[in-house]
C-alpha cells in the first residue's frame, strides 16, 4: 500500500518534522502509531494523505511514486485515501446529509455537487452509512447541533461514502471520553475489516494501540523508533519512546491491570504494575 | 511558518512609539482643523440663521397634495429599481473577483502546500493580484464619479446610475467577500481537499456554507447604502428621487424637498426592515 524511503520534511521555519523515515505498510494492514507529541506523527499523516509534499525521500502509493502525480491523477489518488481528524472538521452549518455526501466530492462533477446541495441525492446511501456508525436518525439534523462524539461518527460516515482503500485516523479519539474512545476505535477497526481497508491510526493512548492493533510503530523525533507487534513492546521501550516527555509518562504508569483509563476494554499489560 | 508568538513579540523594553504616535495624531488634528476651515461661528451668524429660517419656513408644511404625491411614485420606484439592478451587477462582479482575491483559495495556505512554488505564483498569485487591483480601482473611484462617466457613455437616465452602483459596489463587495472567505476556518476545507474534492467542491461544501451569513448580511447592508446612493446619483442626471430633489432645490420649492426626503426615509426604512427579516432567517 505505502512505501516510504528516507522521507524528510523540513518546514519553512527550519523545524525538522520528519528526519529520514522509512517504512512499508501492506494492503489491509492495521497499524497504530504512537509516540510523544511533536514526534512528527501528524506531519507523517499529512504526507500520507497527499496534502503535504516531503522535502526529500520517496513515497510510493500502490507502487506509484506520488511525486509524479498532479491534477486529476492526484485527485484520484486522494479519493482513495480517507482521513479522520482529531477535530472532526465538519461544516457545522450544513445538514449532516451534506457533510456525509461530501465524501463523494472526489468523484462528483461541480454540477452534481451543486445539485445535491439543493436536493440531496444518494440519500439512501448516506442513510446507510449513518446507520453503520449508529446515528441513523441524524440524517437531516444540523451538524453543529450534534455532540462531539456524534460529529466524529458523521466524519466516519463520510469516509464510508468516500469508500477509500486506506483510512488514516489522526488522533480520532483525543477529544472524547474513554468509553466513546473505545467504541470509535473498534468501529473504525470493524469497518476497515469488513471492506478490507488498510487502517493507520495515530493514537495518544498506548493502551488502545496495544489492545486493538497487531502492529505498533513507535515514532520519536521524526524517525521510526520501533516497529513491533504489541506483545514485543516492553515497558522499557515505551519509557525510552516517551523519554523527556514527563507529562505523557504519567499515563504509562497506569498501563497495569485495572488501572488504565479504559478499564476492561483494554488489555492489561504485564510489567506495568508499579 | 511563523508561530503566532513570533508575530507579536512581548517587548519589555520601554518604547517611544506610542508617544510619537500621539504627537503625530495631535499635529494631524490641529492642521486638519485649520486646513478644513472648521469654524462653528459661521453656523450662527445672522445671514446663515436667516437662510436656515427661510428654508424651514419654506419647507413647512411639506407639500402633500395628491397631484404631487402621484408624481413621486415613478421616481421612487425608479430609485428602488436602480438600487436593485445596481446590486445585481455588483454581486455579479464582486462574487467572482472576490473568490479570485481570496488568498486561501488561490495560492496560500493549507490547500496549496503540495503545489510547487512556481505553479503557485503563476496560476494562483497572478490572478489573485489582478483581481485585487481591479477591485481596488472599482471601489476607490466614488460612485458619483462613475455616474458622471457613464452618463457621458450611455446618456442620461437610470442606466448610468445602475452601472455606477454596480461597478463601485462590486469593488466593495468583492473586497469584503474575500476578507470574509479568508477568515473561514481552514480545517474543514483541508478535509474536503484531502478527500479528493476540487476547488469548486471546497467552495460549495466548505467555504460558502460557513461564510453565507456574513456574505448575505453584508450584501443586504450594501443594498441599504445603494438606495441612498441611487438618490444622490439623481443629482448628476441618473434619474430617481435624487433628480427630483435637485430640481426642487434649484426652484426653491423647499416644501417639495421635505416631502421627497420623507419618501427617501421611508424607502430606506422599508429596505432596512426587509433586510432585517432576511438576515434573521439566514443568520443562525
Amino acid at each position: 500500500m505505502y512505501e516510504l524511503r528516507d522521507v524528510r520534511k523540513v518546514f519553512d521555519d527550519g523545524s525538522v518534522a520528519l528526519d529520514g523515515m522509512s517504512l512499508t505498510v501492506g494492503a489491509g494492514e492495521h497499524v497504530a502509531f504512537i509516540g510523544p507529541s511533536g514526534a512528527g506523527k501528524t506531519t507523517l499523516f499529512r504526507i500520507l494523505n497527499l496534502t503535504l509534499r516531503p522535502t526529500s525521500g520517496m513515497l510510493r502509493l500502490n507502487g506509484t511514486d506520488v511525486a509524479t502525480l498532479s491534477g486529476a491523477d492526484l485527485r484520484r489518488a486522494r479519493t482513495s485515501i480517507g482521513t479522520i481528524y482529531q477535530q472532526h472538521n465538519l461544516v457545522g452549518r450544513l445538514r449532516v446529509v451534506h457533510n456525509v455526501l461530501a465524501g463523494n466530492l472526489g468523484r462528483w462533477s461541480t454540477l452534481t455537487a451543486l445539485g445535491s446541495l439543493l436536493r440531496p441525492r444518494a440519500t439512501d446511501e448516506a442513510a446507510r452509512a449513518l446507520a453503520q456508525v449508529g446515528i441513523p436518525e441524524k440524517l437531516y439534523a444540523r451538524t453543529d447541533e450534534l455532540s462531539g462524539g456524534q460529529q466524529q461518527r458523521v466524519a466516519i460516515a463520510r469516509v464510508l461514502i468516500q469508500d477509500p482503500d486506506v483510512v488514516l485516523a489522526d488522533e480520532p479519539v483525543s477529544s472524547v471520553d474513554p468509553t466513546l474512545a473505545v467504541s470509535i476505535v473498534t468501529l473504525l477497526r470493524d469497518i476497515s475489516n469488513e471492506s478490507r481497508k488498510t487502517l493507520l491510526m495515530n493514537l495518544h493512548s498506548v493502551e488502545l494501540a496495544l489492545t486493538y492493533f497487531p502492529r505498533i510503530l513507535g515514532i520519536r523525533e521524526g524517525r521510526v523508533h520501533f516497529d513491533l507487534s504489541p506483545d514485543k513492546v516492553s515497558p522499557e521501550m515505551l519509557e525510552e519512546l516517551y523519554a523527556g516527555h514527563g507529562d505523557e509518562r504519567g499515563e504509562l504508569a497506569a498501563l497495569g491491570e485495572g488501572t488504565n483509563s479504559f478499564g476492561k476494554a483494554c488489555r492489561p499489560l504485564p510489567g506495568f504494575d508499579r | 511558518m511563523a508561530r503566532p508568538a513570533d508575530r507579536f513579540p512581548a517587548s519589555t523594553a520601554k518604547s517611544a512609539f506610542p508617544y510619537l504616535l500621539a504627537v503625530a495624531f495631535a499635529l494631524t488634528f490641529a492642521l486638519s482643523l485649520r486646513a478644513a476651515q472648521v469654524d462653528p461661528r459661521l453656523l450662527f451668524d445672522a445671514q446663515a440663521l436667516g437662510n436656515v429660517a427661510r428654508f424651514v419656513r419654506g419647507a413647512l408644511p411639506p407639500k402633500l397634495d395628491p397631484e404631487f404625491l402621484g408624481m413621486l411614485a415613478r421616481p421612487a420606484a425608479e430609485t428602488i429599481q436602480i438600487s436593485v439592478m445596481g446590486m445585481v451587477i455588483a454581486v455579479l462582479l464582486g462574487a467572482p473577483l472576490g473568490l479570485l482575491a481570496t488568498s486561501s483559495l488561490t495560492w496560500r495556505g493549507i490547500l496549496h502546500e503540495r503545489v510547487t512554488r512556481r505553479a503557485r505564483l503563476m496560476l494562483g498569485a497572478a490572478p489573485y493580484g489582478a483581481a485585487r487591483a481591479l477591485l481596488s480601482v472599482f471601489r476607490s473611484i466614488p460612485e458619483y464619479v462613475w455616474a458622471l462617466m457613464f452618463v457621458r457613455a450611455v446618456g442620461l437616465g437610470p442606466f448610468p446610475g445602475v452601472l455606477a452602483i454596480g461597478v463601485a459596489y462590486g469593488g466593495m463587495l468583492g473586497k469584503v467577500y474575500s476578507e470574509i472567505l479568508e477568515a473561514v476556518n481552514p480545517r474543514p476545507l483541508e478535509t474536503l481537499h484531502a478527500a479528493g474534492a476540487g476547488k469548486a467542491g471546497v467552495v460549495l461544501y466548505g467555504l460558502l456554507p460557513e461564510a453565507l451569513p456574513h456574505v448575505v448580511s453584508y450584501t443586504l447592508y450594501r443594498w441599504e447604502c445603494a438606495i441612498r446612493a441611487s438618490a444622490i446619483l439623481g443629482f448628476v442626471g441618473a434619474g430617481g428621487l435624487g433628480q427630483q430633489i435637485e430640481l426642487s432645490m434649484r426652484m426653491f420649492q423647499f416644501d417639495e424637498v421635505l416631502t421627497l426626503l420623507a419618501v427617501l426615509l421611508l424607502l430606506v426604512g422599508t429596505v432596512d426592515f426587509i433586510s432585517g427579516r432576511i438576515r434573521a432567517r439566514v443568520v443562525r
